[in-house]
């Protein structure tokens, strides 16, 4: 009986491992955001798109282009994206352009 | 600053924002977002939800979530900062380190964590700071969400005060560094860690290796993440690889740049004059959700309906919510649950009406604390930059037929 009981939590011991909820790597789904195409999208996609998705921007809604500048600003400040002057100016017009309320500021 | 100081700021605070002036050029605050769908696509381990990025993942729950006092795993909102994110960690291999100015560095394994400590357990709420950010104007930068930014689970794991004591403190420890392991794809991009002073951990801050009786989910941070009650989730580190002892607080993008407030009384400024002196956000102001019904729902003419939601706070407790049928003139007490989950958990609340008349209806719902403080309106709330702390009434406007 005592050896039965050994050989149950044996088992059960052995078994954990395949339990695990997750048992291989995870795959995050890639979701297509319907970015919009024009002028300037491929400086967007080269430098936008190294550290997060078109979902990012999609979901700001229209708005001015101050608040684009800033945003553009803010990656090259703070989270140091190496965006050259040039395709700085290239990114703000296209943001402006295709998720801009039409205003400034 | 200590915990228990906490209740007495809160409570000068609350008044303090009472006296605030209004100004012309003020930004201004409405009911956040609302009725966004959840998306076709299901991420690991979850059902599918409001979806806004896949890289970092970026998942919201959906109002009707809010009725049960725990959140199910598979509809806790996702919130990471960089596009690098582990997407196998084997646990039997995973360790946390602790280093810094300890006497003994630590690597714990799993295995040390569930059998060397203590095993506590807390029910807490993890809310984003940022949850209902889409209720500013002009729309501060940042993720636009609706009000499901939250969730509530019963966590399980390990006092961070045991972990410690194990390692021992060297003299002049007084701040902690704690990071996980996202990544961003610049080496220069600030990393995402978030520093506590040894004064905020009491009991119920752990290492938290469970949720609601499971694993936690890979995007709610699988397998370790820290778990601080009462406080807002840019605290709660996931997949947490190092916590580093130092005698000085360094300063840090996330917690002095990005995470932060107006250190003013009102925790407010207007969109021309930014506050000069910010503070990092921390303990999470009274709030309520309903989740049922939704916004646009229909109800039926003189049939039983009952409103149920969730409120919560930084941990003083829920005394009281209240709900107003007639657009807040006259409100109403809604039944609260027993509360046996404790001060940091949701209080679910319910409230039985019979509706009256045809037509559009509003249910409001405003929860008060247990130091008095309550929702404000929506459009009494006062914008800040990054739209955080955003606590007013909450509305759903239904339809009687």
């Amino acid at each position: 009986m005592k050896l039965m009981k050994k050989i149950v939590l044996t088992a059960l011991v052995a078994a954990t491992p395949m339990m695990a909820q997750v048992k291989e790597k995870i795959e995050v789904p890639y979701i297509p955001f319907p970015i919009k195409m024009g002028k300037g999208f491929d400086t967007v996609q080269a430098n936008c798109l190294m550290c997060h998705s078109f979902g990012y921007i999609l979901n700001q809604g229209r708005q001015p282009k101050k608040f684009w500048a800033g945003k553009v600003n803010k990656m090259i400040v703070h989270f140091k994206a190496p965006i050259s002057d040039s395709d700085r100016k290239i990114i703000v017009n296209y943001l402006f352009k295709h998720y801009g309320n039409g205003k400034e500021q | 600053m200590e915990r228990r100081d906490f209740f007495k700021k809160a409570a000068v605070t609350a008044g303090a924002a009472a006296l605030g002036t209004s100004s012309l050029d003020a930004g201004t605050t409405h009911q956040p977002i609302d009725n966004r769908k959840v998306a076709d696509i299901a991420f690991p381990e979850k059902r599918p939800m409001i979806t806004y990025s896949d890289r970092p993942p970026l998942l919201e729950a959906p109002r009707e979530v809010f009725t049960s006092a725990l959140t199910p795993n598979d509809q806790f909102f996702v919130r990471w900062h960089m596009p690098d994110i582990p997407t196998y960690i084997d646990p039997d291999k995973f360790t946390i380190n602790i280093k810094g100015l300890v006497k003994q560095q630590l690597k714990i394994s799993l295995k040390e964590l569930k059998e060397d400590f203590e095993q506590v357990e807390v029910a807490a709420v993890m809310q984003c700071g940022g949850n209902s950010r889409s209720a500013f104007t002009p729309t501060p930068g940042g993720i636009q969400w609706g009000s499901g930014a939250m969730g509530c689970a019963l966590w399980k794991g390990v006092r961070l005060r045991d972990v410690l004591e194990k390692a021992g403190l060297k003299k002049g420890a007084q701040w902690l560094a704690v990071q996980g392991s996202e990544r961003a794809a610049y080496y220069k991009t600030p990393n995402f860690i978030r520093e506590l002073h040894l004064d905020d951990l009491d009991d119920h801050v752990i290492i938290a290796y469970q949720m609601n009786g499971e694993d936690l989910p890979y995007l709610n941070g699988f397998p370790v993440r820290l778990v601080v009650p009462g406080v807002y989730s840019d605290s709660w580190i996931k997949m947490i690889t190092d916590i580093t002892v130092t005698d000085k607080y360094q300063n840090l993008f996330f917690m002095d740049k990005a995470y932060v407030i107006p250190d003013n009384e009102c925790e407010c400024e207007t969109p021309e004059k930014h506050a000069k002196k910010t503070k990092p956000i921390w303990w999470m102001n009274v709030k309520s959700i309903i989740g049922y019904p939704n916004d646009g729902a229909k109800l039926t003419l003189k049939s039983q309906t009952v409103v149920r939601g969730v409120a919560w706070d930084g941990g003083a407790g829920i005394k009281e919510v209240q709900i107003s049928l007639d657009g807040g003139k006259t409100w109403d007490k809604a039944i609260l649950d027993s509360g046996k989950l404790g001060r940091y958990a949701y209080r679910t609340f319910r409230y039985g009406f019979k509706p009256k008349k045809l037509g559009e209806m509003k249910i409001m719902a405003k929860a008060i604390n247990k130091l008095g403080e309550e929702q404000p309106l929506a459009k009494d709330i006062k914008w800040n930059h990054g739209g955080y702390k955003y606590n007013g009434i909450d509305v759903v406007t239904v339809k009687v037929v």
